[in-house]
């Protein structure tokens, strides 16, 4: 009877012992891969912050206008304020008044 | 068996055997418990083991701040200040990891070789100064804020005395677009020294907030246009310098703000050169007839004067003490209140001042706050010099003379005047909380003064008609005035108001000692004409103009505040 007590809680403590220490093992090996994980995650934050640092520069308005000029394409000209629509509709009821009046003149030189 | 025992134990009667086998019972009992009570301890420990693991693993996937010494790593890896942007995302200035190199005399094996490899690979440097350095033993920088290709041929030099030093150096992506005192720059150890960067220094590196950026009310293309614009006006006209302001007249935000001449933030430079001062902010100047648009708003705010009332027998000039006022040229005898705005006229300016009379100049003048030094985010503002009412002042203070203030009050009290009165404080950052407005005069009042500046831009008699850009409804004054304290300087202003009809924006140019250019051919209203004259600000106006025709579009598309109003109205 005591042997068999002794038995069955050394086998317990022996499964939970190794249990434990495959599950700390495990432990460390994840910690181990979080801290790997982090550092990457650290070191491409940095290089996204770089790159986005040159984005910003090449992206600048006087870096555009250069490389503008070196392709020797004509420099920006600005848009008339007539011809800015901020809406469709305007866009229709512009074209639609000149087309009336186009048609108006026809008939008048007819 | 065992129930007939249970059932011996539970009888009435007692005897010694029965009493034997319910302690032996017990005993039994008891030593189960003892057993299965170990099992549980034994368990329970395991469990609070495997929980404390498990815990662990949890807290470390869920923790976002890397366990790893960050005081080590910091400087290698975190960013250790805030990015600046501009109101629409764009990145203005980022920390990046850069080094120092240094040299530690003591680990020079071979004095002579380092200093010959030195020559060698690094013809800049200035041996001699080294060699002394080196001589005196002690440890000393040999370069500072190196980029990686320096480091790395620093490096093969393969000397051990040479060392790294890691920080982190601040980039400003648009070099010298925006000025060394309205960004700002930052020192070798992380403090801001100007503009911006000081002023939010404590908030720029607060370690809470480091991955959400500064926003400012400026606009990079905005400002690249303008500094484009600004910068070929200085040349046409062989200027010594230059200023602009872009200001939401609604809210105060400043949208550009260039100074020039103005060099590259990005290198750390000691300026002495007032030239580079920053002429907005800064510089306090004698703005001349800038002025006259508030005495105007004054007389009709107070109900002393109608914008048509005609003042009549208007003298060619007058006397005030030993000073001679007078108008630059020759106006109708007769002129309305309007028309001494649109026509510029001192005497006429004069006039009104002294119906109004000096206190309420005086209240005005306090109200508005001009004589003190502007209240913005940066800490390079001017200091107007103090008023002293002595005789005459009120009649110069009418035109803008005997009166100093930055360029910066003038054109937020442009803003003010146009907005229907609401005085607004100028601001270089987005979402403050500033919204204890004052009014500085009524709605009637405001739609009047910008009626007459619309006037002043539209009227052939104006001053300012080459500002006149279609579709933009633009108003404003010119001024021209001397430097004050320096007489041979001479200052070339105007500020615009655009749209009038309902405004938006105030821009003011400002151009330091212009010079004619003869050569200049500008397109008034489809007609070639040469430059006329370099009076009356006239060349600030066609720079202002040059602005407006650019920069319009892209205001009027991120904002979708004009409309085709102006091809309606055409085909109507």
């Amino acid at each position: 009877m005591f042997k068999s007590k002794i038995i069955i809680s050394t086998t317990i403590f022996l499964i939970l012992l190794i249990t434990t220490s495959i599950i700390k093992n495990k432990t460390r090996i994840i910690e181990k891969n979080i801290f790997s994980l982090n550092k990457k995650i650290v070191l491409k934050e940095k290089d996204i912050n770089e790159s986005q640092l040159d984005f910003y520069f090449v992206a600048s308005p006087s870096e555009i206008e250069k490389k503008i000029k070196i392709l020797g394409q004509n420099s920006y000209s600005p848009i008339k304020n007539s011809k800015i629509f901020l809406k469709l509709s305007n866009f229709k009821n512009f074209y639609k008044k000149i087309s009336a009046i186009d048609t108006q003149d026809e008939k008048k030189k007819n | 068996m065992k129930k007939k025992k249970i059932k011996n134990i539970n009888q009435a009667s007692f005897y010694f055997e029965d009493y034997l086998e319910t302690n032996k019972k017990n005993k039994y009992l008891k030593k189960k418990d003892n057993f299965q009570d170990r099992i549980y301890l034994l368990f329970f420990l395991f469990a609070s083991l495997i929980l404390i693991f498990s815990i662990k693993i949890v807290h470390l996937s869920l923790n976002k701040k890397p366990s790893f010494n960050q005081d080590v790593m910091s400087s290698k890896y975190f960013l250790t200040r805030r990015d600046i942007v501009d109101r629409n995302g764009i990145l203005i200035s980022r920390n990046i990891n850069s080094s120092h190199v240094a040299v530690v005399p003591k680990l020079i094996k071979n004095k002579k070789n380092f200093l010959i490899k030195l020559r060698l690979h690094f013809p800049e440097l200035k041996i001699n100064k080294i060699k002394k350095k080196i001589d005196s033993g002690k440890y000393f920088y040999l370069k500072k804020r190196i980029d990686q290709s320096e480091k790395e041929r620093f490096w093969a030099l393969g000397e051990k005395a040479i060392k790294f030093e890691n920080f982190q150096a601040r980039m400003y992506t648009h070099g010298n677009l925006f000025n060394h005192d309205i960004v700002g720059q930052v020192d070798y150890d992380n403090y801001g020294i100007s503009g911006i960067e000081k002023y939010f220094d404590k908030e720029l590196k607060d370690k809470k907030f480091i991955k959400n950026p500064l926003k400012l009310t400026l606009d990079t293309n905005i400002q690249y246009l303008i500094s484009e614009e600004l910068n070929a006006a200085i040349t046409t006209f062989k200027a010594t310098g230059g200023g602009a302001l872009l200001i939401d007249v609604n809210n105060g935000d400043i949208l550009s703000l260039v100074s020039l001449p103005n060099f590259n933030i990005n290198k750390r430079l000691t300026i002495k050169d007032k030239k580079y001062t920053n002429k907005i902010t800064k510089g306090v100047y004698e703005l001349g007839s800038i002025f006259k648009t508030f005495t105007i708003a004054l007389a009709l705010e107070n109900n002393l004067v109608k914008s048509e009332t005609i003042i009549k027998d208007i003298p060619r000039s007058l006397r005030c003490s030993i000073h001679k006022i007078s108008d630059m040229k020759e106006h109708p005898r007769d002129l309305s209140v309007e028309e001494i705005l649109i026509r510029s006229s001192n005497v006429g300016s004069v006039i009104l001042a002294k119906k109004i009379g000096e206190n309420r100049f005086k209240e005005f003048l306090e109200n508005t706050q001009l004589t003190k030094s502007p209240d913005l985010e940066i800490e390079e503002v001017g200091v107007p010099h103090k008023i002293r009412w002595d005789k005459c002042k009120l009649e110069t203070v009418s035109y803008g003379h005997g009166i100093t203030t930055t360029p910066l009050q003038a054109a937020s009290i442009y803003a003010a005047i146009s907005n229907g009165g609401k005085l607004v404080k100028p601001s270089l950052v987005k979402n403050r909380k500033n919204l204890d407005h004052k009014y500085l005069i009524s709605a009637e009042t405001s739609t009047t003064v910008n009626n007459i500046l619309r006037k002043v831009v539209s009227n052939k008699e104006g001053t300012a008609h080459l500002a006149d850009e279609e579709g933009y409804y633009v108003g404003g004054k010119t001024g021209t005035a001397e430097s004050y304290g320096n007489k041979k300087d001479r200052i070339n202003t105007f500020i615009s108001v655009f749209p009038t009809n309902k405004p938006k924006y105030s821009l003011l140019i400002m151009l330091e000692n212009p010079q004619i250019n003869k050569d200049l051919i500008y397109n008034y209203r489809g007609v070639k004409v040469k430059a006329p004259y370099n009076t009356s600000g006239w060349n600030s106006v066609y720079v202002a103009g040059k602005i407006i025709k650019k920069i319009g579009p892209i205001l009027a598309i991120n904002n979708n505040e004009f409309t085709n109003q102006y091809v309606t109205e055409k085909f109507n």
